[in-house]
């Protein structure tokens, strides 16, 4: 009787056998992780998607103070050569709706988690100026004299880059958290408290995002 | 009883080998994808979140099975996509003709082919998108394919 048993129970394990030995077929696939990455778009840029795109012009921003109005301390509100209105995050929202005086500004940090997430949990958005605005013939005007002011269309944190005054060095704007995106709508305007020599005064700035 | 239980448990062992037996994984080891080895791309992250994957990458597949031991037998065929550690990844694809575009998921099977076995080879080629969440288990990943064949 015992032999009876155990004779179905070979024929068991011959057949998981005979069935189990195709296991080497099969094809396979490698893939490597996404690396991390930064999106940084100032004005006119490329869509967030596009891992190889790089952005478009250097967009101006820009006033003219009428001459009975130079140095009488009331602000005057820049406009700018930006064209760009839709968010370039990937769903096209109108995020600001006048782009000829509202500069888009949006930034992203993408990391993945392999290995428990030893990359950085966060980069760091920052804006860096000259001390002055120039002419052509050697006179300045201080750059603190530039301020904007942050809104967002539709967006419950319209200030998530903050409202601020160029201050001649690096200044911090925001954290950007780990594969999150941040954008909002920066108006420019000139804060117009001195008389100055007449002339076209011009200056870069520079936003950059930085993972360590 | 004892000896009942032990005799029950053989039968079963028996009836789930022979419920297995239609199935057949096919060799397929002719098979191959351009490139073999992908990079995966960021995609945007208002796209990605609905939860179809923040990572994508496209693949060619290049597949080519040896059919012989079931030309003109009638049955289904199957693209499987094994389950590894990480989240599931899904794979999407058009294909030439001969066998069906789908969509499969780790630890899921998709119908490519119904019908007779046309011959001893069955080939076609596969542009297959790939979508995965960033949570792996390091930098790489394998991701493991076959076939199955079940006869009717």
């Amino acid at each position: 009787m015992f032999r009876r048993l155990l004779a179905p129970r070979s024929i068991a394990a011959l057949m998981l056998i005979a069935v189990g030995s195709p296991a080497a077929f099969g094809w396979s696939i490698s893939l490597n992780q996404a690396s991390r990455r930064v999106y940084l778009h100032v004005g006119n840029g490329a869509p967030a998607g596009n891992s190889n795109a790089t952005s478009g012009p250097i967009n101006v921003v820009r006033v003219n103070v009428p001459a009975n109005q130079v140095g009488n301390g009331v602000p005057q509100a820049m406009t700018s050569n930006s064209t760009q209105s839709t968010s370039l995050q990937g769903d096209g929202y109108a995020t600001c709706l006048t782009p000829a005086s509202q500069l888009l500004i949006g930034a992203s940090y993408q990391r993945n988690n392999a290995g428990g997430g030893s990359a950085p949990m966060s980069a760091t958005l920052r804006v860096s100026s000259p001390a002055v605005l120039t002419n052509t013939n050697g006179d300045t005007i201080p750059i603190s004299e530039i301020s904007w002011t942050v809104s967002a269309q539709g967006s419950p944190v319209p200030n998530v880059i903050p409202a601020g005054t160029f201050n001649g060095g690096s200044q911090f704007l925001a954290t950007i958290p780990a594969n999150t995106y941040i954008e909002n709508c920066h108006s420019f305007r000139y804060a117009n408290s001195a008389r100055r020599a007449a002339g076209t005064y011009t200056a870069r700035v520079t936003y950059t995002v930085t993972s360590p | 009883m004892r000896r009942a239980a032990c005799l029950l448990a053989a039968l079963a062992a028996l009836a789930t080998a022979a419920a297995r037996a239609e199935t057949h994984r096919l060799d397929d080891s002719l098979t191959h994808t351009v490139p073999p080895n992908v990079q995966m791309q960021w995609r945007p992250m208002q796209a990605a979140a609905d939860g179809s994957g923040a990572v994508e990458a496209w693949v060619q597949v290049n597949v080519r099975l040896d059919t012989r031991a079931f030309a003109q037998r009638s049955g289904r065929v199957y693209l499987v996509l094994e389950r590894d550690q990480s989240s599931p990844v899904e794979a999407v694809w058009s294909s030439q003709g001969r066998l069906q575009a789908g969509r499969v998921v780790s630890g899921e099977r998709t119908l490519v082919f119904a019908g007779a076995i046309p011959g001893a080879t069955l080939e076609d080629q596969l542009s297959m998108r790939l979508r995965a969440q960033t949570d792996w288990q390091s930098d790489q990943r394998r991701l493991n394919f076959h076939f199955e064949f079940d006869a009717d």
